[in-house]
């Protein structure tokens, strides 16, 4: 029979489902207390991956900013004194054996080794490059994020001649290829200001502005699109009608509800500057000082180097894939947390 | 001759290069694992040398050799009247275009000075103002035609025009020395497509007949140029097109050529081995490939597969040298280039010859090879002044009695005594921020100055050092009291290294040296009697370097050449510094 076998197995099932519980009782009370945002950093707290990862950003964050302090805990520093102490020139220009691996021993003076042909430490340039990488990806990031975040809300909300102004705009920057637009603009920058004692600080100040310039469309999209459908919800509506300025409405009502996008779209771009500074300091059009991993990674792509001391060039490559990935995997995790239709 | 070879290394090399550190003491310096190379000479001459060529030992038909040019650009125009790099005289006087004379290797390596399109190597009256070539009349060009004495004399004619061949050779040659030059402009400029105006050249039969406005012992060396030879006459070749595919006459002819890139040349079936002394066709065809990465290059130099077996390479990363060096054996050659490295203090600017010197100990010559991607004692050593070593007349002194080292304390005493003891001189240099090892060799500089008293500012530029150095009107030129040069020989004479770098007014006298009793000297050396100028201008070197200092010479330069293992008779040629192309061929 049919319908007998199926009955029961149709019960089975319904014993899975979780117990309703009674709304009153403590426990349901704690769940329907918290605020969306308790929701999602509970379950991101729940979820391994973002933990580690989370774990493994902070170790790049706390080695940003504390490089100096770290540096003097193991006694190196950037500066060192001339090649020929810490490199041999006729063994193609690796470290002498007291200098460490490859070819002596290991020796906390130098605990990272340091570099073929210039003696610089590889720790303390590695402790620098990241807070280098750190620095420019968070800057860009910042100023990337707050333009697009405005050119969306406002071409959204306000519609019309604006949202078609601005829209151009926005398709207008896509189209311009990112690598060129870069390779054109920074030898002109630094041409413009290498006569500056600031030469540095200006070099990280207009990579900073190039990254953003072509990073921030992206958001603007997501924000305009999100804001068109949000501005015909009720609650802006009412806002509306109550008479409440454009700004209120902008920053009070619709910004809030903006928080999930824009978190997840800052969760991803900052591991996307963080390789592209790598990636342009590594074209030779990005810092050029030397404290950058891409910097290093150029230094150390020679084939020889990278037979007989291979660390030199795993370290800054290391650095980059552990600081990409878990950025992008805690982006990953973020946006499953805030994301209300997702079930973990 | 402008090395502009890694053009990225020589805006680090001019600033980065070179000079003296403890490693080789003598130009023959051993490379560490005995491997020895021969002193170069100043070479001899052989004016009766008559063609063929004598056979290279083994030598082989067939084959095409591949050239990879590593950091090189090449050069921008095959126009022979254009030419003056290393780069590009080597591959085109060697193989696609014939001149007055030319050089043959001898078997110790020297260079001979030998007839090519002349049949010997000129006859000149008592005091050089007027010399004679017999034009030889079985050179051909590649459509078949013969080579003629009126061909000759416009292709020398063009040598003149400055303005529409700005970086030729003839701008400093045949403009000082031809006559009347000073007032022709050339068959360009001058609307004077036939060369009528010029008075200064003379074609009788074969005869070719040049007078001089100043005595000229040297026109036979001169005559070694690519400018030196043959031109067709009228629009064939104009330029700038011309430079795109000049006619050939030599054993070669071009196919294709893509500056920056590529060149192609072929068998020209049209020379004839019998008119050319020096020169052999023994392989099929040749690549020049420029622009190489290093790095790529040397893996596949060293790998021995099939793309690497006919093929040359002309410089090797010092990274492979200590590696490949046993493994290479005679495959890698090791040429000195007779080339000098220098840094330029500005004479206007800093006049104090203690300063100068004190820069010249502030120098990490050792550390700035290392970073800047040189082998110390290898492909750089140090030197003592301005003329290379193995030059004629060229004088084995030291300017404070033994080789200046780095030594900043000495450095910082020199300063003192200058009156900056109490704080730090003001040094403005630039280095190529786009090449990481000149950035690197610039960081090593600015360590070695500030150790010897000196405050660095070092500007990162974008362009090719000498865009800066040379042109008086760039305000960052205008900042800088530090400058420099790599300067090749044109030949073995003090008078193409000493005058293009510290006359006056000279184009490359970065220094801006001007003392008006070592330019009266310069002139009057050349109306001396041609055996005493050799060793005049060495006492002149000596002179200027004890007495004024106005450069100071950071190394003597070197280059390896790798070959591949079926390249035949592998040799560098040492009157340009550039591997041995007329003699290559490919074994079987």
């Amino acid at each position: 029979m049919t319908a007998g076998i199926a009955g029961p197995e149709a019960l089975g099932s319904m014993d899975d489902e979780p117990q309703l519980e009674d709304p009153n009782s403590d426990n349901s009370k704690e769940i329907s207390g918290k605020s969306p945002m308790q929701i999602a950093l509970s379950r991101l707290a729940r979820d391994k991956i973002a933990v580690v990862c989370a774990l493994v950003v902070l170790f790049f964050i706390i080695c940003a900013v504390f490089a100096g302090v770290i540096s003097k805990l193991f006694g190196v520093s950037l500066e060192s004194g001339l090649a020929s102490q810490y490199v041999d020139g006729l063994n193609s220009g690796l470290p002498k054996p007291e200098m460490g691996p490859p070819n002596g021993p290991f020796t906390w003076d130098h605990p990272m080794g340091v570099a073929p042909r210039t003696g610089d430490d590889n720790m303390a340039y590695w402790l620098y490059g990241c807070r280098v990488s750190l620095m420019i990806s968070t800057g860009a990031t910042m100023f990337a994020s707050i333009v697009g975040i405005s050119i969306g809300l406002l071409a959204g909300f306000l519609g019309g001649a604006v949202d078609k102004i601005l829209s151009f705009f926005i398709d207008m920057f896509l189209t311009i290829p990112f690598l060129l637009a870069a390779l054109t603009i920074a030898p002109i920058l630094s041409e413009r200001f290498n006569t500056s004692d600031n030469y540095a600080t200006i070099q990280m100040i207009s990579l900073v502005t190039v990254l953003s310039i072509f990073g921030w469309m992206g958001i603007a999209r997501l924000i305009r699109g999100e804001v068109l459908s949000l501005r015909e919800r009720e609650f802006v509506q009412a806002a509306r009608v109550m008479g409440m300025p454009t700004s209120r409405i902008l920053v009070k009502e619709l910004l809030p509800n903006l928080a999930a996008p824009i978190i997840i779209s800052i969760s991803l771009m900052l591991p996307a500057f963080v390789a592209l500074e790598a990636g342009l300091a590594f074209l030779g059009i990005g810092v050029t000082s030397g404290i950058s991993w891409g910097q290093i990674i150029l230094k150390a792509s020679n084939p020889t180097f990278f037979r007989e001391y291979p660390q030199y060039l795993l370290q800054p490559m290391l650095g980059i894939v552990a600081l990409v990935l878990s950025l992008n995997l805690l982006g990953d995790a973020i946006r499953d947390a805030l994301d209300p239709k997702t079930r973990r | 001759m402008k090395r502009n070879k890694p053009l990225a290394l020589v805006a680090g090399a001019a600033l980065l290069t070179l000079a003296a550190c403890g490693g080789g003491s003598s130009g023959d310096g051993d490379a560490g694992k005995d491997r020895k190379y021969a002193d170069q000479e100043g070479g001899t001459k052989d004016e009766t040398r008559q063609g063929p060529a004598t056979a290279v030992d083994g030598a082989e038909q067939g084959g095409t050799i591949t050239v990879y040019l590593p950091g090189d650009p090449g050069p921008n125009t095959l126009d022979p009247t254009a030419g003056w790099s290393v780069t590009g005289n080597s591959i085109q006087q060697a193989l696609t275009s014939r001149s007055l004379t030319q050089y043959s290797r001898d078997d110790k390596g020297q260079p001979v000075l030998v007839p090519d399109l002349a049949t010997d190597l000129g006859s000149h009256n008592d005091d050089f103002t007027e010399w004679t070539f017999t034009i030889r009349d079985d050179a051909k060009w590649e459509d078949g035609k013969p080579v003629t004495a009126e061909e000759v004399a416009f292709g020398i004619c063009r040598s003149l025009d400055s303005e529409a061949f700005p970086s030729g050779a003839g701008t400093e040659y045949s403009k000082s020395y031809f006559e009347g030059a000073d007032d022709y402009q050339g068959p360009y400029t001058g609307k004077d497509p036939e060369c009528k105006k010029w008075s200064g050249i003379s074609v009788s039969g074969q005869d070719v007949t040049i007078k001089m406005a100043t005595p000229f012992p040297d026109m036979d060396y001169w005559g070694s140029f690519m400018a030196m030879g043959a031109a067709p006459l009228g629009k064939a070749s104009q330029p700038p097109n011309y430079g795109n595919q000049p006619l050939a006459n030599g054993p070669y002819r071009v196919e294709s050529f893509r500056p920056n890139e590529e060149l192609t040349l072929v068998k020209n079936e049209q020379w004839a081995g019998d008119s050319d002394p020096a020169r052999h066709q023994y392989a099929d065809g040749w690549v020049f490939k420029f622009n190489q990465d290093q790095a790529k290059v040397d893996e596949i130099m060293l790998s021995g597969n099939s793309d690497s077996q006919a093929a040359l390479s002309s410089s090797l990363g010092s990274d492979k040298y200590a590696g490949s060096n046993e493994e290479l054996g005679d495959r890698l050659v090791q040429q000195t280039s007779q080339c000098v490295s220098t840094i330029a203090p500005d004479y206007t600017k800093i006049t104090d010859i203690n300063v100068r010197k004190a820069l010249a100990y502030a120098y990490p010559y050792e550390d700035v090879w290392i970073s800047g991607g040189e082998v110390p004692g290898v492909t750089r050593i140090p030197a003592n002044s301005v003329m290379p070593p193995g030059m004629a007349g060229k004088k084995d002194f030291q300017v404070d009695g033994e080789q200046i080292t780095y030594d900043p304390e000495k450095s910082k005493e020199l300063l003192a005594e200058a009156g900056y003891g109490d704080k730090p001189y003001q040094i403005t240099m630039i280095y190529y921020e786009v090449d990481p090892l000149a950035k690197a060799a610039q960081d090593q500089v600015t360590k070695g100055f500030e150790a010897g008293g000196f405050s660095v500012k070092a500007i990162p530029v974008q362009v090719s050092p000498y865009d800066i150095w040379l042109d008086k009107d760039n305000k960052v030129n205008k900042q800088l009291n530090l400058r420099g040069v790599n300067w090749c020989s044109d030949w073995p004479a003090g008078s193409t290294m000493l005058p293009p770098l510290l006359k006056a007014n000279a184009v490359y006298n970065t220094a801006q040296f001007d003392e008006s009793s070592v330019n009266d000297r310069m002139l009057e050396i050349s109306t001396l009697p041609l055996d005493e100028q050799a060793s005049a201008w060495g006492d002149l070197d000596e002179k200027i370097m004890t007495e004024y200092f106005p450069v100071i010479p950071t190394a003597f330069r070197n280059d390896l050449f790798v070959f591949g293992e079926k390249i035949g008779n592998p040799t560098g040629d040492g009157s340009i510094g550039a591997p041995n192309y007329k003699d290559l061929f490919v074994k079987k």
